[in-house]
């Protein structure tokens, strides 16, 4: 009895341990980005909770504000090009194009190809499946100097197209192995039954496989969002005037120092359409969609 | 309504063959039942004539159309899949009208042919609700409905009742004969259960390696077994056999097993000399007066009769009475077969020897 309250207590503990380890960081930067220069950088100690809280590094990153109207203790803005590159709004516009847009294209080309691959007997379909896999051995580093060259001659540098193009290459081979195994989930004679009721292949997919699937498109599409939304060595090659959060933000990293408060407010800003999206598709994240079709 | 006819139907995958040229003919409003143990075909049959497999080579037709390389959704047939295969994401309605939608059936027309099904599977209050909410016996109803609001011109089931206990399959069965009895559409049943043949078909068909091994009504099959293994897969308990020979005793005809002596029917088809496998059912080899002496093994009473596995000579055998004796383990009895029902099977080819006409 001693003993398993004990194992209670300690797994309590060790729980809490655990989310306190992941949320520090996240509520330390939330807590930075309203904390004024003077209690970001305080010579003395660390300022917890001991400042009066303030607006402007939101201002400035998120409403378009020039730094040095909101700003008392009058920031320098040498080295930048202009007050408002600490404008956040056009790169986090940029990174919902991106991110978005790469996450539809891979999640609906991984379904067409995970439905191929899962229904349709052809020569190689098993090593056409470790081909795909394969295309994520390689990390992105690897290949980044040719495909820069290859964006440049197709024109997508520095296009929202182009890094779509670029965030679904990746994505594209996690998408079609969680969606075959998905659809693998789904029992062959529901196909069947669906063709003997009338249907042709293309109505099998539209209107059984894809609504039966719908929890396996929305946790690749999460997966995808999530990748696509902090990627950040394709976004920095591939791009030059369009910028993704990730990118933009380094570039508050400056020759004259780090505007911490501008990085952690963007930052902290950037969680909220990631915890979003995946609000929104949660609903569906539950497996078992297939429960009930079949004796379980 | 039609017939199905199928003709030196082959199927290969790949190298393998799994239906040598299988000849069957359904008469239109028949049930047949395709039994075989597992592995030997049953599926395949119905699955080729169903059109989710392709032929090898061979006829198949439907009515008076010829089917061959047709796609299943232009043969007017409807399958029940053993796991139901249902629509999980479709409420019990929208799984019934699915085919009508399909086929672009007005909305009022749908809606009175699933009301019709519901009706007359009993599913009316469930008609809103998802497949996981509704038990097995309720979900392989629903799939029953989806094949019969069409009104297809042929059923097909595959093993539609494996899924259910013992309890809910008895009734479903009786459910299906009932649905047969009041449609007469022209169904094709899969089973490996010998007692669901036996009990829905008008007409059995014995399937073992891609072979038909004996076609015709369950009591035909079951009094007259072609060959041994349909002797042997028909009946439960099975029937006894007896490895022996044949040999004429003053002018009688009878077969010797070991050291006892069993009587034969008149006017078989035999010749001293010959090896042959004496068979007889338990419900033929009775306790009585006379006849064979048999050591008690164990007594299983059923209720309405009870079975006696004994040892005869070196060999298990099982007699069965109706009559409620006070059988003891170790007792010594005699059994007697009643000689018409003595089955003879050849030593080698395994073939039922016929009685002379
Ligand atoms: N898609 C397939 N590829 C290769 N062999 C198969 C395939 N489907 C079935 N078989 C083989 O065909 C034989 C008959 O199978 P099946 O018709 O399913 O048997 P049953 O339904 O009587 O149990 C089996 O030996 C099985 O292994
Ligand atoms: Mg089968």
């Amino acid at each position: 009895m001693e003993s398993s309250r004990f194992s209670v207590f300690a797994r309590y503990v060790l729980a809490i341990a655990i989310v306190l380890m992941f949320v520090f960081p996240i509520a330390w930067f939330a807590l930075t980005s309203i904390k004024p220069i003077s209690a970001i950088f305080d010579k003395d100690g660390v300022v917890v909770f001991d400042f009066v809280p303030t607006y402007e590094n939101y201002q400035v990153t998120l409403f378009g504000q020039q730094s040095i109207d909101v700003s008392e203790n009058s920031r320098s803005d040498f080295g930048t090009s202009g007050g408002n590159s600490y404008d956040g709004r056009s790169s986090i516009v940029s990174s919902l194009i991106v991110a978005i847009g790469s996450t539809f294209l891979a999640t609906t080309i991984g379904l067409l190809a995970a439905y191929g691959l899962s229904r349709l007997q052809f020569r190689g379909s098993q090593g056409m499946l470790h081909w795909i896999l394969s295309q994520r051995f390689l990390p992105p580093i690897a290949i980044i100097i040719p495909m820069v060259f290859i964006f440049r001659d197709l024109g997508l540098r520095d296009t929202h197209l182009g890094l779509i193009i670029a965030h679904t290459l990746i994505n594209v081979p996690i998408a079609v192995l969680l969606l075959k195994s998905f659809i693998d989930d789904i029992p062959r004679d529901i196909d069947e039954a669906a063709m003997i009721d009338g249907a042709t292949r293309l109505q099998v997919f539209w209107k059984v496989i894809m609504p039966m699937a719908k929890g396996g498109m929305a946790a690749t599409a999460v997966l995808c969002f999530i990748f696509s939304w902090t990627e950040f060595l394709l976004s920095l090659f591939l791009t030059n005037s369009i910028r993704t959060i990730p990118v933009k933000i380094t570039t508050f990293v400056t020759s004259t120092g780090s505007e911490w408060g501008y990085i952690s407010a963007l930052g902290t800003s950037a969680i909220i359409p990631g915890f979003i999206f995946i609000l929104l598709v949660q609903n569906h994240l539950v497996r078992g969609l297939t429960m009930g079709a079949i004796k379980d | 309504m039609a017939s199905v006819n199928v003709e030196k139907l082959v199927k290969k995958y790949g190298d393998l063959e799994v239906l040598h040229s299988i000849d069957l003919d359904v008469e239109d409003g028949q049930f047949v039942v395709l039994l075989g143990p597992s592995g030997c075909g049953k599926s395949t049959l119905l699955r080729t004539i169903a059109g989710l497999e392709s032929s090898t080579s061979g006829d198949i037709s439907i009515g008076e159309r010829n089917v061959n390389g047709m796609h299943p959704k232009d043969r007017n047939i409807a399958m029940v899949f053993q796991n139901y295969a249902l629509y999980a994401h479709m409420k019990v309605r929208d799984n019934m009208a699915f085919s009508m939608h399909l086929n672009k059936t007005p909305a009022a027309r749908i809606e009175e042919r699933v009301n019709w099904a519901a009706s007359i599977l009993s599913l009316e209050p469930y008609l809103d609700r998802y497949p996981k909410e509704l038990s097995g016996g309720q979900r392989q109803r629903v799939a029953m409905g989806r094949a019969i609001v069409r009104n297809p011109d042929v059923f097909l089931f595959d093993e539609p009742l494996s899924n259910l206990d013992a309890k809910l399959r008895v009734q479903m069965r009786t459910e299906i004969k009932e649905l047969h009895k009041r449609l007469k559409t022209t169904t094709v049943y899969v089973t490996h259960d010998q007692i669901e043949a036996m009990t829905m078909a008008d007409v059995v068909v014995i399937m073992r390696d891609g072979h038909i091994e004996q076609m015709g009504s369950p009591m035909e099959i079951y009094d007259n077994p072609a060959n041994l293994f349909v002797a042997e897969f028909i009946g439960s308990p099975g029937m006894n056999l007896l490895a022996g020979k044949i040999v004429e005793d003053s002018g009688k005809m009878i077969c010797r097993v070991g050291e006892l002596d069993l009587p034969l029917p008149e006017q078989m088809n035999i010749s001293a000399g010959q090896d042959v496998l004496y068979g007889i059912r338990p419900e033929h080899l009775i306790p009585s007066e006379t006849g064979v002496k048999a050591t008690i093994n164990v007594v299983e009473p059923t209720g309405p009769e009870t079975h006696l596995f004994c040892h005869m000579s070196g060999h298990d055998v099982c007699a069965v009475s109706r009559e409620r004796m006070n059988w003891k383990a170790d007792e010594v009895i005699l059994v007697e077969p009643t000689l018409e029902y003595v089955h003879l099977f050849d030593a080698q080819t395994k073939e039922a020897i016929k009685r002379k006409t």
